[in-house]
């Protein structure tokens, strides 16, 4: 294997989609002689990842991040560049590179669903044709790591899904992959379970090396979990940082969402640097709070002390937010950039 | 205060039938390739009859026009219910999924609104089809008809209400999707066999429990000649089917809670 | 290299076996179904003694009434078992679902191939008891002699070329939104030239010649024909040409998997 776990050139990945006008002589037209527009889903996207990594792959709805995995894993043909995952072309080595990676998609399941997950442990320890021995000692040690005894021999279907995805992620560590693509893991799941998960997946990656490449729009998974984060919109990269200076320059930002006592909406008037508050309705609040200039505590423990609470949410801010900021530093960034010269 | 009167409901239908055509319309493409492919499976039955009648020219005293009227008369008529009150098949889905609350808030019959509410693209080609081999096979003097429609009035209202019957059962057992499109499959197949095979206690079954033979002897006992027994008993039958359909939804209606939808459905 | 062909060989087996313990989940799903079988047959019995004329020694096309109705119940229990693959392809390929397929170590015909055969043998053994349960009662046991083996024999083939044909259909969803309509088409050739009704004999001349150059004779005629009138010089030539189609369908399918996974586009995220 060369230097990277992923090496990836100029990947590009365009959809032609159906276009076709109401009416019934459109239809029939349509199905003779369709009129196609062409969608660019990925577009000349470079990406160099060593083993061992864990990066966090980001990016709203719709920005191709789900296709780029699937072009990583084999799943989808790119329309041109080129990429080695592991040394594997992945779409002309789809059977080879499989035995070395693994995959777990949060919104489809690959457990059998009528069926106890040791069921769907057993089918896996073939399908990567484990040794009897090995598989035996790895599936209890996995049991153990992630609290599966009591759930196993339990239907799929009566798992809660936090549950269900400690199963999904526990059988794709079976055969211990060099590199673990996870889309959208922790999507649907509440924040204690998100925590234990991430923990999890943070453990496996120490101890046995292996790379991670996740894609996520939750910000926790990525602050808890990954080193480094690259930034896609439109299909291609906008940023490629370390998650720490990603931390501090745009996820800086936190959302506090006040609920107060009726009676005392009036008496919200205070000022702090770094915090301006924006109300939703009569007595909700939205605090925006940049942690570079007032730490999340310093205002919370304000807070407490002068008003009674109803309610009180930490937020971070959503994909978007993030995105338009780094369009805006980077604008920033240019117009410094220019007057440097 | 505003009562529901007979040319207010008449003129609901209209309105529930034209939105309908126009909602399938929209789709005109699929639609009429679905439509096709009832017509063809229809069609390769009569194939099968049309081979089957080379090796038994004559089966119980039938021949292969009396097969053949037999699926003009049950295809037309499921054809007709079909397009009028396309939801009579899926009472129980509907009924199940909690759904029937849209109709329960409208000023219009309840019954009548469900049923009326969907038009089954399909269906449309079952009623070309009764059609087509009424005009190939058919009598077509103006008594002949006469009687080919009021057939096919008999065939749509007895496979409609009977189907309704099983249907209405999600209101007393819950889950009855299964059961009674078994029971819809089962009637509609004994509509489409000749009659005179089956003997003793089966073919009485089929003139009072399960009366799929007065539609299956329409051929015979009507459009060959009027035997006054088989129209007198197709008409009873008719109307009491209908009568225990429409009590039956009613008196289960008030037995529907619309969040009776449990578990998941895998 | 044994060794690894035989793990290979119980990867696959693996699959068909799991498919098999899942569809369990399925069985009153399934004798609801066969209540449905129960119904035709004993239509079709009816029919067949009218069209007899209850001449139980009346041979007509080489069959007699006992012979033909077990012929329907063989190739009922056939047709009926068959699980429906055009369906999961489409709905895999549309949610998105193949890319949980892909990302394994296994072809993704090859899976489809197994776990279609695990679902449909508990299906054809269902099928099968139901529709045993009501020839027997009305119409006794035929001195079957080796057609019951005969029968097991061509069934694998039968299900094998069944799936080969299907999967062709299937895979066009690869390229189109809609593969019902050719499904469709398919099935009613099984029906008619396939001799799901009746047996190929007592279709016209013509028919039946047209009938011997198609692949669909192999799926329901040969193991319902060979179970009811065993002749032991029709094995070998009737197993030669059932294979013989697996491999050219074998050849079709694979062509159009290797062009069309070219043009997959997944949905969903």
């Amino acid at each position: 294997m060369g230097m990277y776990a992923l090496e990836v050139q100029k990947l590009t990945k365009t959809f032609a989609v159906k276009q076709k006008k109401a009416g019934f002589k459109e239809s029939v037209r349509s199905l003779f002689k369709p009129q196609w527009q062409v969608k660019e889903a990925v577009k000349n996207v470079d990406l160099l990842v060593k083993p061992g990594e864990t990066v966090a792959f980001l990016g709203p709805n719709g920005a191709g991040k789900s296709t780029t995995i699937k072009m990583l894993t084999g799943i989808l043909h790119p329309t041109s560049g080129d990429a080695q995952v592991l040394g594997c072309n992945p779409w002309k080595e789809r059977g080879r590179l499989a035995f070395r990676i693994g995959t777990v998609f949060g919104q489809k399941s690959q457990l059998w669903y009528h069926l106890p997950p040791a069921d769907s442990f057993e089918l896996m320890s073939r399908v990567y044709e484990l040794r009897r021995s090995d598989y035996l000692i790895r599936r209890d040690l996995l049991i153990e790591r992630f609290e599966l005894g009591a759930h196993l021999q339990t239907p799929v279907r009566k798992l809660s899904l936090g549950e269900r995805m400690r199963c999904e992620i526990a059988v794709a560590f079976l055969h211990r992959p060099q590199l673990l693509f996870l889309d959208e893991p922790t999507i649907g799941l509440d924040v204690i379970i998100k925590q234990r998960i991430r923990e999890l997946i943070a453990e496996l990656n120490r101890e046995e090396g292996t790379t991670v490449f996740l894609t996520s729009h939750d910000p926790g998974d990525i602050e808890r979990l990954c080193k480094r984060a690259i930034i896609i919109h439109h299909g291609g990269v906008i940023l490629d940082d370390p998650v720490d200076r990603l931390k501090r320059e745009v996820l800086k930002y936190k959302t506090i969402r006040l609920k107060l006592r009726e009676q005392e909406q009036q008496a919200m008037s205070f000022r702090m640097d770094g915090v301006s508050a924006a109300y939703e309705d009569s007595c909700t609040i939205l605090l925006s709070v940049d942690t570079n200039v007032t730490r999340i505590e310093t205002v919370l423990a304000f807070i407490v002390e002068h008003y009674t609470l109803e309610d009180v949410t930490i937020e971070d801010p959503p994909m978007e937010e993030v995105i338009k900021h780094i369009y805006a530093s980077e604008k920033a960034n240019l117009l410094l950039g220019a007057e440097g010269e | 205060m505003r009562k529901s009167t007979a040319s207010g409901t008449l003129r609901y239908l209209l309105t529930c039938w034209k939105l309908n055509a126009a909602g399938a319309m929209e789709f005109r493409l699929s639609f009429f390739l679905t439509a096709g492919m009832m017509f063809i499976n229809n069609c390769i039955w009569l194939v099968f009859w049309g081979i089957f009648f080379t090796k038994f020219p004559v089966v119980n005293g039938w021949e292969l026009r009396d097969v053949m009227l037999m699926w003009a008369v049950a295809a037309g008529g499921f054809g007709w219910a079909n397009m009028l009150f396309g939801n009579f098949t899926r009472v129980a889905a509907i009924t199940a999924a909690g759904q029937l609350d849209v109709y329960l808030t409208q000023p219009k019959p309840v019954l009548l609104s469900v049923l009326a509410s969907r038009m089954s693209l399909m269906a449309i080609g079952d009623f070309m089809f009764g059609w087509v081999i009424y005009g190939l096979v058919g009598d077509h003097s103006l008594r002949g008809l006469a009687l080919f429609m009021l057939g096919l009035l008999i065939s749509g209202l007895l496979i409609m209400f009977f189907t309704l019957v099983a249907n209405s059962l999600a209101f007393y057992i819950g889950n009855a999707e299964g059961l009674a499109f078994q029971v819809f499959n089962g009637f509609l197949a004994l509509t489409t066999y000749p009659t005179d095979i089956f003997r003793g206690g089966v073919r009485i079954i089929l003139f009072t429990l399960v009366p799929a033979g007065f539609i299956s002897y329409i051929p015979i006992g009507l459009l060959g000649g009027i035997q006054d027994s088989f129209l007198i008993g197709a008409l009873g039958i008719t109307a009491l089917v209908a009568g225990i359909g429409i009590a039956f939804f009613y008196h289960g209606l008030r037995r529907y809670t619309s969040g009776n939808q449990l578990g998941i459905r895998s | 290299m044994n060794n690894r062909l035989l793990l290979k060989w119980k990867k696959y087996e693996a699959v068909g076996i799991i498919t098999l313990r899942h569809q369990f989940a399925y069985i009153t799903d399934l004798l609801l179904r066969s209540v449905f079988l129960l119904l035709i047959l004993y239509i079709f019995i009816q029919l067949w003694q009218a069209a007899y004329q209850g001449d139980a020694d009346a041979v007509i096309a080489g069959f007699s009434l006992q012979q033909i109705i077990w012929y329907l119940v063989f190739a009922e229990a056939i047709t009926m078992a068959k699980p429906p693959i055009g369906a999961k392809i489409e709905e895999e390929v549309k949610s998105g679902d193949i890319a949980v397929r892909l990302i394994r170590p296994l072809s993704y015909v090859g899976f489809h191939y197994m776990s279609y055969m695990g679902e449909a043998t508990l299906r054809f053994f269902i099928h099968l008891a139901v529709g045993s349960s009501i020839a027997l009662s009305f119409m006794g046991a035929p001195e079957f002699g080796s057609g019951l083996a005969a029968l097991f024999m061509l069934s694998i083939g039968a299900f094998t070329v069944a799936f080969m044909l299907h999967m062709i259909i299937a895979l066009f969803a690869f390229w189109l939104e809609e593969t019902r309509g050719l499904e469709f088409v398919m099935q009613k050739l099984q029906f008619t030239v396939g001799g799901m009704l009746l047996p190929l004999e007592m279709m016209p001349e013509w028919l039946q010649r047209i009938c011997a150059w198609l692949p669909f004779q192999t799926v329901l005629y040969f193991p319902a024909k060979m179970a009811v009138a065993y002749d032991a010089k029709l094995l070998i030539p009737y197993l030669a040409i059932q294979w013989g189609w697996v491999v050219v369908l074998a050849v079709v399918v694979i062509m159009t998997y290797r062009t069309g996974v070219k043009k997959l586009h997944v949905n969903g995220g």
